[in-house]
Protein backbone atom coordinates (compact mmCIF):
# COMPACT_ATOMS: atom_id res chain seq x y z
CA UNK A 1 0.00 0.00 0.00
CA UNK A 2 1.33 3.38 -0.98
CA UNK A 3 -1.29 5.53 0.69
CA UNK A 4 -2.31 5.00 4.28
CA UNK A 5 -5.16 6.43 6.32
CA UNK A 6 -6.22 9.96 5.47
CA UNK A 7 -3.71 10.16 2.60
CA UNK A 8 -5.97 7.82 0.60
CA UNK A 9 -8.55 10.48 -0.03
CA UNK A 10 -6.17 13.37 -0.71
CA UNK A 11 -5.60 15.20 -3.96
CA UNK A 12 -2.39 13.36 -4.83
CA UNK A 13 -3.91 9.82 -5.01
CA UNK A 14 -6.78 11.15 -7.10
CA UNK A 15 -4.49 12.93 -9.53
CA UNK A 16 -2.36 9.79 -9.73
CA UNK A 17 -5.40 7.62 -10.47
CA UNK A 18 -6.63 10.02 -13.14
CA UNK A 19 -3.21 9.97 -14.81
CA UNK A 20 -2.88 6.18 -14.51
CA UNK A 21 -6.18 5.56 -16.29
CA UNK A 22 -5.93 8.37 -18.83
CA UNK A 23 -2.44 7.53 -20.08
CA UNK A 24 -3.02 3.93 -21.29
CA UNK A 25 -6.36 4.96 -22.80
CA UNK A 26 -4.82 7.83 -24.76
CA UNK A 27 -1.53 6.33 -25.89
CA UNK A 28 -2.49 2.66 -26.20
CA UNK A 29 -6.25 2.08 -26.47
CA UNK A 30 -7.03 5.01 -28.80
CA UNK A 31 -4.27 4.13 -31.32
CA UNK A 32 -5.48 0.51 -31.34
CA UNK A 33 -9.03 1.69 -31.83
CA UNK A 34 -8.08 3.96 -34.73
CA UNK A 35 -6.12 1.12 -36.32
CA UNK A 36 -9.12 -1.19 -36.05
CA UNK A 37 -11.51 1.41 -37.43
CA UNK A 38 -9.20 2.06 -40.39
CA UNK A 39 -9.57 -1.58 -41.35
CA UNK A 40 -13.23 -0.83 -42.20
CA UNK A 41 -12.40 2.17 -44.40
CA UNK A 42 -11.35 1.93 -48.02
CA UNK A 43 -9.14 3.69 -50.52
CA UNK A 44 -10.48 5.34 -53.65
CA UNK A 45 -8.14 7.10 -56.10
CA UNK A 46 -5.42 7.35 -53.46
CA UNK A 47 -7.82 8.95 -50.96
CA UNK A 48 -9.02 7.25 -47.80
CA UNK A 49 -12.84 7.01 -47.87
CA UNK A 50 -14.37 6.86 -44.43
CA UNK A 51 -17.46 4.76 -44.89
CA UNK A 52 -17.51 1.65 -42.80
CA UNK A 53 -17.67 -1.67 -44.59
CA UNK A 54 -16.18 -5.14 -44.76
CA UNK A 55 -14.58 -4.32 -48.11
CA UNK A 56 -11.00 -5.09 -47.03
CA UNK A 57 -11.91 -8.32 -45.26
CA UNK A 58 -13.88 -9.46 -48.31
CA UNK A 59 -10.84 -8.77 -50.47
CA UNK A 60 -8.69 -10.87 -48.14
CA UNK A 61 -11.00 -13.86 -48.41
CA UNK A 62 -11.78 -13.60 -52.14
CA UNK A 63 -8.42 -12.62 -53.63
CA UNK A 64 -6.42 -15.78 -54.32
CA UNK A 65 -3.07 -14.43 -53.07
CA UNK A 66 -3.57 -13.56 -49.42
CA UNK A 67 -4.79 -16.76 -47.76
CA UNK A 68 -1.97 -18.90 -49.25
CA UNK A 69 0.62 -16.34 -48.11
CA UNK A 70 -0.88 -16.31 -44.61
CA UNK A 71 -0.85 -20.12 -44.49
CA UNK A 72 2.69 -20.24 -45.82
CA UNK A 73 3.79 -17.68 -43.23
CA UNK A 74 2.10 -19.64 -40.43
CA UNK A 75 3.85 -22.84 -41.55
CA UNK A 76 7.16 -20.99 -41.77
CA UNK A 77 6.74 -19.55 -38.26
CA UNK A 78 5.67 -22.94 -36.88
CA UNK A 79 8.85 -24.38 -38.36
CA UNK A 80 10.90 -21.57 -36.80
CA UNK A 81 9.20 -22.17 -33.42
CA UNK A 82 9.77 -25.94 -33.67
CA UNK A 83 13.39 -25.59 -34.72
CA UNK A 84 14.23 -22.96 -32.11
CA UNK A 85 12.60 -25.04 -29.36
CA UNK A 86 14.34 -28.21 -30.53
CA UNK A 87 17.73 -26.49 -30.51
CA UNK A 88 16.98 -24.45 -27.41
CA UNK A 89 15.92 -27.38 -25.21
CA UNK A 90 19.31 -29.14 -24.94
CA UNK A 91 21.02 -25.80 -24.32
CA UNK A 92 18.53 -24.90 -21.58
CA UNK A 93 19.02 -28.40 -20.13
CA UNK A 94 22.78 -27.95 -20.17
CA UNK A 95 22.47 -24.57 -18.43
CA UNK A 96 20.05 -25.89 -15.82
CA UNK A 97 22.52 -28.67 -15.01
CA UNK A 98 25.29 -26.21 -14.19
CA UNK A 99 25.79 -25.10 -10.61
CA UNK A 100 25.98 -21.74 -8.91
CA UNK A 101 27.22 -18.61 -10.61
CA UNK A 102 28.31 -20.30 -13.84
CA UNK A 103 24.67 -21.14 -14.62
CA UNK A 104 23.54 -17.51 -14.48
CA UNK A 105 26.63 -16.25 -16.22
CA UNK A 106 25.97 -18.53 -19.21
CA UNK A 107 22.28 -17.64 -19.17
CA UNK A 108 23.35 -14.00 -19.35
CA UNK A 109 25.58 -14.82 -22.32
CA UNK A 110 22.54 -16.34 -24.06
CA UNK A 111 20.52 -13.19 -23.42
CA UNK A 112 23.18 -10.58 -24.29
CA UNK A 113 22.73 -10.95 -28.09
CA UNK A 114 19.07 -9.91 -27.62
CA UNK A 115 20.25 -6.42 -26.69
CA UNK A 116 22.47 -6.25 -29.76
CA UNK A 117 21.09 -4.51 -32.83
CA UNK A 118 18.47 -6.66 -34.53
CA UNK A 119 19.15 -5.23 -37.95
CA UNK A 120 22.90 -5.79 -37.69
CA UNK A 121 22.35 -9.43 -36.83
CA UNK A 122 20.08 -9.94 -39.85
CA UNK A 123 22.64 -8.24 -42.07
CA UNK A 124 25.49 -10.34 -40.69
CA UNK A 125 23.54 -13.59 -41.04
CA UNK A 126 22.73 -12.63 -44.62
CA UNK A 127 26.39 -12.17 -45.42
CA UNK A 128 27.26 -15.46 -43.70
CA UNK A 129 24.60 -17.37 -45.65
CA UNK A 130 25.26 -15.61 -48.97
CA UNK A 131 27.16 -16.75 -52.07
CA UNK A 132 30.57 -15.67 -50.74
CA UNK A 133 29.72 -16.16 -47.10
CA UNK A 134 31.27 -18.38 -44.48
CA UNK A 135 28.68 -21.13 -44.88
CA UNK A 136 29.43 -21.62 -48.58
CA UNK A 137 33.18 -21.38 -48.03
CA UNK A 138 32.92 -24.01 -45.33
CA UNK A 139 30.78 -26.35 -47.47
CA UNK A 140 33.17 -25.90 -50.43
CA UNK A 141 36.17 -26.54 -48.21
CA UNK A 142 34.55 -29.62 -46.68
CA UNK A 143 33.74 -30.93 -50.15
CA UNK A 144 29.95 -31.08 -49.72
CA UNK A 145 29.41 -28.84 -52.74
CA UNK A 146 31.50 -27.99 -55.77
CA UNK A 147 30.23 -24.48 -56.40
CA UNK A 148 28.73 -21.82 -54.12
CA UNK A 149 25.11 -22.59 -53.40
CA UNK A 150 22.37 -19.98 -53.47
CA UNK A 151 20.03 -22.23 -51.49
CA UNK A 152 20.53 -20.25 -48.28
CA UNK A 153 19.91 -16.69 -49.28
CA UNK A 154 17.02 -14.67 -50.75
CA UNK A 155 14.39 -17.35 -50.33
CA UNK A 156 12.19 -18.86 -47.60
CA UNK A 157 15.03 -21.13 -46.36
CA UNK A 158 17.02 -18.03 -45.57
CA UNK A 159 14.08 -16.50 -43.68
CA UNK A 160 13.66 -19.75 -41.72
CA UNK A 161 17.35 -20.00 -40.79
CA UNK A 162 17.74 -16.32 -39.95
CA UNK A 163 14.63 -16.13 -37.78
CA UNK A 164 15.63 -19.32 -35.95
CA UNK A 165 19.08 -17.98 -35.14
CA UNK A 166 17.66 -14.62 -34.05
CA UNK A 167 14.97 -16.10 -31.82
CA UNK A 168 16.78 -19.03 -30.12
CA UNK A 169 17.35 -17.04 -26.88
CA UNK A 170 13.58 -16.56 -26.57
CA UNK A 171 13.21 -20.34 -26.68
CA UNK A 172 16.02 -21.06 -24.22
CA UNK A 173 14.81 -18.73 -21.45
CA UNK A 174 11.33 -20.18 -20.72
CA UNK A 175 12.58 -23.76 -21.00
CA UNK A 176 15.43 -22.98 -18.63
CA UNK A 177 13.01 -21.43 -16.13
CA UNK A 178 10.73 -24.48 -16.23
CA UNK A 179 13.67 -26.89 -15.82
CA UNK A 180 15.00 -24.83 -12.93
CA UNK A 181 11.68 -25.10 -11.10
CA UNK A 182 11.73 -28.92 -11.04
CA UNK A 183 12.41 -29.95 -7.42
CA UNK A 184 15.70 -31.82 -7.00
CA UNK A 185 13.98 -34.24 -4.67
CA UNK A 186 11.85 -35.62 -7.50
CA UNK A 187 14.92 -36.49 -9.54
CA UNK A 188 16.69 -37.97 -6.53
CA UNK A 189 13.62 -40.04 -5.72
CA UNK A 190 13.51 -41.30 -9.28
CA UNK A 191 17.21 -42.22 -9.14
CA UNK A 192 16.82 -43.91 -5.76
CA UNK A 193 13.96 -45.99 -7.07
CA UNK A 194 16.27 -47.36 -9.74
CA UNK A 195 15.26 -45.42 -12.83
CA UNK A 196 17.93 -44.98 -15.49
CA UNK A 197 18.89 -41.46 -16.51
CA UNK A 198 16.87 -41.80 -19.68
CA UNK A 199 13.81 -42.96 -17.73
CA UNK A 200 14.15 -40.08 -15.27
CA UNK A 201 14.34 -37.67 -18.18
CA UNK A 202 11.45 -39.24 -20.08
CA UNK A 203 9.03 -39.59 -17.15
CA UNK A 204 10.02 -36.79 -14.76
CA UNK A 205 11.99 -33.98 -16.40
CA UNK A 206 10.34 -33.84 -19.83
CA UNK A 207 6.71 -33.80 -18.61
CA UNK A 208 7.50 -31.14 -16.00
CA UNK A 209 9.21 -28.95 -18.59
CA UNK A 210 6.32 -29.12 -21.08
CA UNK A 211 4.86 -25.76 -19.95
CA UNK A 212 8.24 -24.20 -20.69
CA UNK A 213 8.30 -25.79 -24.13
CA UNK A 214 4.82 -24.44 -24.90
CA UNK A 215 5.75 -20.93 -23.71
CA UNK A 216 8.95 -21.06 -25.74
CA UNK A 217 7.20 -22.09 -28.96
CA UNK A 218 4.40 -19.54 -28.54
CA UNK A 219 6.94 -16.80 -27.84
CA UNK A 220 9.02 -17.62 -30.90
CA UNK A 221 5.98 -18.05 -33.15
CA UNK A 222 4.52 -14.66 -32.19
CA UNK A 223 7.85 -12.88 -32.61
CA UNK A 224 8.50 -14.57 -35.95
CA UNK A 225 5.08 -13.86 -37.46
CA UNK A 226 5.22 -10.17 -36.52
CA UNK A 227 8.65 -9.66 -38.07
CA UNK A 228 8.82 -7.93 -41.43
CA UNK A 229 12.45 -6.86 -41.42
CA UNK A 230 13.98 -10.32 -41.70
CA UNK A 231 11.93 -11.48 -44.71
CA UNK A 232 12.50 -8.10 -46.34
CA UNK A 233 16.29 -8.37 -45.91
CA UNK A 234 16.94 -12.05 -46.61
CA UNK A 235 13.74 -13.20 -48.33
CA UNK A 236 14.36 -11.84 -51.80
CA UNK A 237 11.61 -12.25 -54.39
CA UNK A 238 10.32 -15.65 -53.28
CA UNK A 239 10.48 -15.15 -49.53
CA UNK A 240 7.20 -13.29 -49.29
CA UNK A 241 5.53 -13.28 -45.89
CA UNK A 242 2.36 -11.83 -44.43
CA UNK A 243 4.26 -9.23 -42.38
CA UNK A 244 5.96 -8.01 -45.55
CA UNK A 245 2.61 -7.58 -47.31
CA UNK A 246 1.27 -5.57 -44.35
CA UNK A 247 4.35 -3.35 -44.34
CA UNK A 248 4.12 -2.76 -48.09
CA UNK A 249 0.52 -1.52 -47.69
CA UNK A 250 1.89 1.29 -45.51
CA UNK A 251 4.73 2.04 -47.89
CA UNK A 252 4.76 1.52 -51.62
CA UNK A 253 1.20 0.17 -52.04
CA UNK A 254 -0.23 3.00 -49.89
CA UNK A 255 -3.40 1.27 -48.87
CA UNK A 256 -3.59 1.88 -45.13
CA UNK A 257 -7.14 0.53 -44.67
CA UNK A 258 -6.27 -2.75 -46.35
CA UNK A 259 -2.99 -2.94 -44.41
CA UNK A 260 -4.95 -2.38 -41.20
CA UNK A 261 -7.36 -5.18 -42.08
CA UNK A 262 -4.45 -7.55 -42.75
CA UNK A 263 -2.83 -6.49 -39.47
CA UNK A 264 -6.13 -7.13 -37.68
CA UNK A 265 -6.17 -10.65 -39.17
CA UNK A 266 -2.57 -11.11 -38.01
CA UNK A 267 -3.57 -10.01 -34.50
CA UNK A 268 -6.44 -12.51 -34.60
CA UNK A 269 -4.03 -15.34 -35.53
CA UNK A 270 -1.67 -14.31 -32.71
CA UNK A 271 -4.48 -14.19 -30.13
CA UNK A 272 -5.58 -17.69 -31.19
CA UNK A 273 -2.03 -19.04 -30.92
CA UNK A 274 -1.52 -17.49 -27.47
CA UNK A 275 -4.92 -18.83 -26.36
CA UNK A 276 -4.05 -22.33 -27.56
CA UNK A 277 -0.71 -22.11 -25.77
CA UNK A 278 -2.41 -21.11 -22.52
CA UNK A 279 -4.88 -23.97 -22.78
CA UNK A 280 -2.13 -26.50 -23.36
CA UNK A 281 -0.13 -25.18 -20.42
CA UNK A 282 -3.10 -25.30 -18.10
CA UNK A 283 -3.84 -28.88 -19.02
CA UNK A 284 -0.34 -29.95 -18.02
CA UNK A 285 0.00 -27.94 -14.86
CA UNK B 1 20.50 -31.70 -11.30
CA UNK B 2 20.78 -35.00 -13.15
CA UNK B 3 23.59 -37.47 -13.60
CA UNK B 4 24.29 -37.79 -17.31
CA UNK B 5 26.32 -40.30 -19.26
CA UNK B 6 29.64 -39.11 -20.79
CA UNK B 7 28.33 -39.48 -24.34
CA UNK B 8 25.27 -37.33 -23.57
CA UNK B 9 27.49 -34.79 -21.81
CA UNK B 10 29.72 -34.47 -24.87
CA UNK B 11 26.82 -34.06 -27.28
CA UNK B 12 25.12 -31.52 -25.01
CA UNK B 13 28.32 -29.50 -24.72
CA UNK B 14 28.88 -29.63 -28.48
CA UNK B 15 25.36 -28.47 -29.20
CA UNK B 16 25.63 -25.68 -26.64
CA UNK B 17 28.89 -24.64 -28.28
CA UNK B 18 27.25 -24.58 -31.72
CA UNK B 19 24.38 -22.47 -30.42
CA UNK B 20 26.80 -19.96 -28.88
CA UNK B 21 28.57 -19.87 -32.25
CA UNK B 22 25.22 -19.15 -33.95
CA UNK B 23 24.43 -16.42 -31.43
CA UNK B 24 27.81 -14.70 -31.44
CA UNK B 25 28.97 -15.38 -35.03
CA UNK B 26 26.68 -12.68 -36.46
CA UNK B 27 28.16 -10.24 -33.95
CA UNK B 28 31.82 -11.12 -34.51
CA UNK B 29 31.91 -11.44 -38.32
CA UNK B 30 31.02 -7.80 -39.13
CA UNK B 31 33.48 -6.51 -36.53
CA UNK B 32 36.27 -8.66 -37.97
CA UNK B 33 35.49 -7.72 -41.56
CA UNK B 34 35.48 -4.00 -40.77
CA UNK B 35 39.27 -4.18 -40.49
CA UNK B 36 39.79 -5.49 -44.04
CA UNK B 37 39.64 -4.04 -47.52
CA UNK B 38 36.56 -4.51 -49.67
CA UNK B 39 36.77 -5.00 -53.42
CA UNK B 40 33.95 -5.88 -55.84
CA UNK B 41 31.55 -6.18 -52.91
CA UNK B 42 33.67 -8.86 -51.24
CA UNK B 43 35.77 -8.66 -48.12
CA UNK B 44 39.45 -9.22 -48.95
CA UNK B 45 40.54 -11.25 -45.94
CA UNK B 46 44.24 -10.92 -46.88
CA UNK B 47 44.26 -7.12 -46.98
CA UNK B 48 43.84 -5.57 -43.54
CA UNK B 49 43.03 -1.86 -43.61
CA UNK B 50 41.11 0.88 -41.90
CA UNK B 51 39.71 2.30 -45.13
CA UNK B 52 36.13 1.46 -44.15
CA UNK B 53 36.49 3.68 -41.08
CA UNK B 54 37.86 6.51 -43.24
CA UNK B 55 34.84 6.16 -45.54
CA UNK B 56 32.51 6.21 -42.56
CA UNK B 57 34.04 9.45 -41.28
CA UNK B 58 33.13 11.02 -44.63
CA UNK B 59 29.49 9.95 -44.30
CA UNK B 60 27.61 13.02 -43.07
CA UNK B 61 24.27 11.40 -42.25
CA UNK B 62 25.80 9.15 -39.60
CA UNK B 63 26.57 11.86 -37.06
CA UNK B 64 23.05 13.27 -37.36
CA UNK B 65 21.57 9.79 -37.04
CA UNK B 66 23.72 9.15 -33.97
CA UNK B 67 22.60 12.40 -32.34
CA UNK B 68 18.97 11.54 -33.13
CA UNK B 69 19.39 8.09 -31.59
CA UNK B 70 20.81 9.57 -28.38
CA UNK B 71 18.08 12.21 -28.22
CA UNK B 72 15.34 9.63 -28.75
CA UNK B 73 16.93 7.16 -26.31
CA UNK B 74 17.34 9.66 -23.47
CA UNK B 75 13.93 11.30 -23.93
CA UNK B 76 12.07 8.00 -24.27
CA UNK B 77 13.82 6.41 -21.26
CA UNK B 78 13.17 9.49 -19.12
CA UNK B 79 9.49 9.73 -20.10
CA UNK B 80 9.04 5.97 -19.69
CA UNK B 81 10.59 6.08 -16.22
CA UNK B 82 8.32 8.92 -15.12
CA UNK B 83 5.15 7.40 -16.59
CA UNK B 84 6.07 3.84 -15.55
CA UNK B 85 6.74 4.92 -11.95
CA UNK B 86 3.48 6.87 -11.69
CA UNK B 87 1.51 3.95 -13.14
CA UNK B 88 3.25 1.53 -10.77
CA UNK B 89 2.52 3.76 -7.76
CA UNK B 90 -1.15 3.76 -8.67
CA UNK B 91 -1.22 0.00 -9.25
CA UNK B 92 0.37 -0.64 -5.85
CA UNK B 93 -1.98 1.72 -4.01
CA UNK B 94 -4.82 -0.76 -3.87
CA UNK B 95 -6.52 -3.64 -5.59
CA UNK B 96 -9.25 -3.34 -8.20
CA UNK B 97 -10.36 -4.63 -11.56
CA UNK B 98 -9.66 -1.21 -13.08
CA UNK B 99 -6.02 -1.49 -11.97
CA UNK B 100 -5.72 -4.89 -13.64
CA UNK B 101 -7.21 -3.46 -16.83
CA UNK B 102 -4.72 -0.59 -16.68
CA UNK B 103 -1.86 -3.05 -16.23
CA UNK B 104 -3.02 -5.10 -19.22
CA UNK B 105 -3.13 -1.94 -21.33
CA UNK B 106 0.38 -0.95 -20.29
CA UNK B 107 1.76 -4.40 -21.18
CA UNK B 108 0.04 -4.53 -24.59
CA UNK B 109 2.67 -2.65 -26.66
CA UNK B 110 5.34 -4.96 -25.26
CA UNK B 111 3.32 -8.11 -25.94
CA UNK B 112 2.00 -7.28 -29.40
CA UNK B 113 4.27 -7.55 -32.41
CA UNK B 114 5.98 -4.19 -33.00
CA UNK B 115 4.33 -3.93 -36.42
CA UNK B 116 0.91 -3.66 -34.72
CA UNK B 117 2.10 -1.08 -32.17
CA UNK B 118 3.88 0.84 -34.90
CA UNK B 119 1.03 1.03 -37.37
CA UNK B 120 -1.56 1.84 -34.67
CA UNK B 121 0.55 4.84 -33.69
CA UNK B 122 1.12 5.76 -37.33
CA UNK B 123 -2.64 5.86 -37.96
CA UNK B 124 -3.33 7.58 -34.63
CA UNK B 125 -0.83 10.37 -35.36
CA UNK B 126 -2.33 10.85 -38.79
CA UNK B 127 -5.80 11.14 -37.27
CA UNK B 128 -4.48 13.75 -34.82
CA UNK B 129 -2.74 15.60 -37.63
CA UNK B 130 0.70 15.19 -36.00
CA UNK B 131 3.39 15.06 -38.69
CA UNK B 132 5.89 12.20 -38.48
CA UNK B 133 9.10 13.36 -36.83
CA UNK B 134 11.45 12.55 -33.98
CA UNK B 135 8.62 13.47 -31.60
CA UNK B 136 6.49 10.61 -32.90
CA UNK B 137 9.51 8.29 -32.69
CA UNK B 138 10.05 9.32 -29.04
CA UNK B 139 6.36 8.67 -28.32
CA UNK B 140 6.58 5.21 -29.93
CA UNK B 141 9.68 4.25 -27.97
CA UNK B 142 8.24 5.59 -24.72
CA UNK B 143 5.09 3.49 -25.05
CA UNK B 144 7.21 0.44 -25.82
CA UNK B 145 9.75 0.68 -22.97
CA UNK B 146 7.26 2.08 -20.44
CA UNK B 147 5.91 -1.47 -19.95
CA UNK B 148 9.35 -2.56 -18.81
CA UNK B 149 9.88 0.39 -16.44
CA UNK B 150 6.41 -0.15 -15.00
CA UNK B 151 7.05 -3.84 -14.39
CA UNK B 152 10.39 -3.36 -12.61
CA UNK B 153 9.01 -0.60 -10.38
CA UNK B 154 5.93 -2.68 -9.46
CA UNK B 155 8.17 -5.60 -8.48
CA UNK B 156 10.33 -3.33 -6.34
CA UNK B 157 7.34 -1.66 -4.65
CA UNK B 158 5.84 -5.06 -3.86
CA UNK B 159 9.08 -6.30 -2.34
CA UNK B 160 9.34 -3.11 -0.25
CA UNK B 161 6.05 -3.88 1.45
CA UNK B 162 3.84 -1.40 3.21
CA UNK B 163 5.51 -1.07 6.63
CA UNK B 164 7.86 1.74 5.54
CA UNK B 165 4.99 3.82 4.21
CA UNK B 166 2.86 3.08 7.29
CA UNK B 167 5.68 4.08 9.62
CA UNK B 168 6.25 7.27 7.68
CA UNK B 169 2.55 8.17 7.81
CA UNK B 170 2.29 7.31 11.51
CA UNK B 171 5.15 9.68 12.19
CA UNK B 172 3.12 12.43 10.57
CA UNK B 173 4.60 12.66 7.07
CA UNK B 174 2.34 13.84 4.25
CA UNK B 175 1.87 11.74 1.10
CA UNK B 176 4.36 13.99 -0.70
CA UNK B 177 6.94 13.69 2.06
CA UNK B 178 6.56 9.91 2.09
CA UNK B 179 6.95 9.91 -1.68
CA UNK B 180 10.15 11.95 -1.77
CA UNK B 181 11.81 10.86 1.47
CA UNK B 182 10.83 7.20 1.64
CA UNK B 183 9.70 5.74 -1.69
CA UNK B 184 11.92 7.47 -4.24
CA UNK B 185 15.21 6.84 -2.38
CA UNK B 186 14.28 3.17 -2.18
CA UNK B 187 13.50 3.06 -5.89
CA UNK B 188 16.73 4.71 -7.08
CA UNK B 189 18.70 1.59 -8.04
CA UNK B 190 15.63 0.03 -9.68
CA UNK B 191 15.04 3.21 -11.69
CA UNK B 192 18.68 3.35 -12.85
CA UNK B 193 18.55 -0.29 -13.95
CA UNK B 194 15.25 0.14 -15.79
CA UNK B 195 16.51 3.37 -17.36
CA UNK B 196 19.67 1.78 -18.75
CA UNK B 197 17.75 -1.21 -20.10
CA UNK B 198 15.17 1.13 -21.66
CA UNK B 199 17.91 3.14 -23.31
CA UNK B 200 19.50 -0.04 -24.68
CA UNK B 201 16.15 -1.21 -26.10
CA UNK B 202 15.41 2.19 -27.60
CA UNK B 203 18.92 2.36 -29.07
CA UNK B 204 18.18 -0.71 -31.23
CA UNK B 205 14.45 -0.33 -31.81
CA UNK B 206 13.84 -0.62 -35.55
CA UNK B 207 10.36 -1.86 -36.45
CA UNK B 208 8.23 0.72 -34.61
CA UNK B 209 10.67 3.47 -35.60
CA UNK B 210 10.53 2.51 -39.27
CA UNK B 211 6.76 2.99 -39.24
CA UNK B 212 6.47 6.22 -37.25
CA UNK B 213 9.54 8.14 -38.41
CA UNK B 214 9.45 10.92 -40.97
CA UNK B 215 12.58 12.14 -42.71
CA UNK B 216 14.71 11.99 -39.55
CA UNK B 217 16.51 8.73 -39.07
CA UNK B 218 18.00 7.01 -36.08
CA UNK B 219 21.04 4.73 -36.43
CA UNK B 220 19.10 1.49 -37.07
CA UNK B 221 17.00 3.25 -39.71
CA UNK B 222 20.11 4.73 -41.32
CA UNK B 223 21.69 1.25 -41.36
CA UNK B 224 18.53 -0.23 -42.85
CA UNK B 225 18.62 2.35 -45.66
CA UNK B 226 22.33 1.74 -46.31
CA UNK B 227 21.94 -2.05 -46.33
CA UNK B 228 19.08 -1.93 -48.78
CA UNK B 229 21.15 0.06 -51.25
CA UNK B 230 23.73 -2.69 -51.26
CA UNK B 231 27.07 -3.45 -49.75
CA UNK B 232 29.43 -0.61 -48.97
CA UNK B 233 32.50 -0.95 -46.76
CA UNK B 234 31.46 1.81 -44.37
CA UNK B 235 28.51 -0.34 -43.26
CA UNK B 236 30.92 -2.77 -41.61
CA UNK B 237 32.73 0.05 -39.81
CA UNK B 238 29.45 1.52 -38.58
CA UNK B 239 28.22 -1.91 -37.51
CA UNK B 240 31.42 -2.50 -35.55
CA UNK B 241 31.10 0.85 -33.77
CA UNK B 242 27.42 0.29 -32.93
CA UNK B 243 28.14 -3.19 -31.59
CA UNK B 244 30.90 -1.74 -29.42
CA UNK B 245 28.47 0.84 -28.03
CA UNK B 246 25.74 -1.73 -27.37
CA UNK B 247 28.31 -3.93 -25.70
CA UNK B 248 29.10 -1.12 -23.26
CA UNK B 249 25.35 -0.69 -22.70
CA UNK B 250 25.01 -4.44 -22.06
CA UNK B 251 27.71 -4.31 -19.40
CA UNK B 252 25.92 -1.37 -17.78
CA UNK B 253 22.65 -3.32 -17.82
CA UNK B 254 24.27 -6.43 -16.36
CA UNK B 255 26.00 -4.44 -13.61
CA UNK B 256 22.59 -3.26 -12.44
CA UNK B 257 21.36 -6.76 -11.73
CA UNK B 258 24.20 -8.72 -10.09
CA UNK B 259 22.51 -9.02 -6.71
CA UNK B 260 19.43 -10.64 -8.23
CA UNK B 261 21.53 -13.24 -9.98
CA UNK B 262 23.53 -13.93 -6.83
CA UNK B 263 20.50 -14.43 -4.67
CA UNK B 264 19.05 -16.97 -7.09
CA UNK B 265 22.30 -18.90 -7.46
Amino acid sequence: MIFVGSARTGLWPRALAAFAYALPVIVIALPLFSFLSYSFFRVDNGEIVRDLGLFNYRRFFTDAIFIPVLLQTCILCLAVAGLATLIGYPVAFQLANLKGRRRYFLLLLVLVPLLMSYIIKIYAIRSILGGNGFLNRFLLWAGFITQPSSLFVFNLNAVLLTLTILLIPFAILPIFLSLERIPKSLIEASNDLGATNLQTFRWIVLPLSLPGIVTASTFVFVLAIGDFLTPQMVGGQSGFTFGRIIYSQFGTAFNWPFGSALAAILTFVIVIVIGLGNRLERRWL
Amino acid sequence: MMRISPLATISLLTLTGVVFLLLYGPLVVPIASSFFDVAHGNVQWDQPSLSSYAQLAANDGIITAFKNTLLVGFSASFLALVCGTLLALHYCSGRSLAREAMQFGVYLPFLMPPIITGLSLLIFFRELGVPRSLITVIAGHTIFVQALCYRTVVLRLQSLGSSLVEASTDLGASAWQTMFHILLPNLTSTLIGAGVLSFALSFDETMITLLVTGTDSTLPIRLWAMMRLGFTPDINALVALILLLTFVLCILVIRQFPSEFDSQG
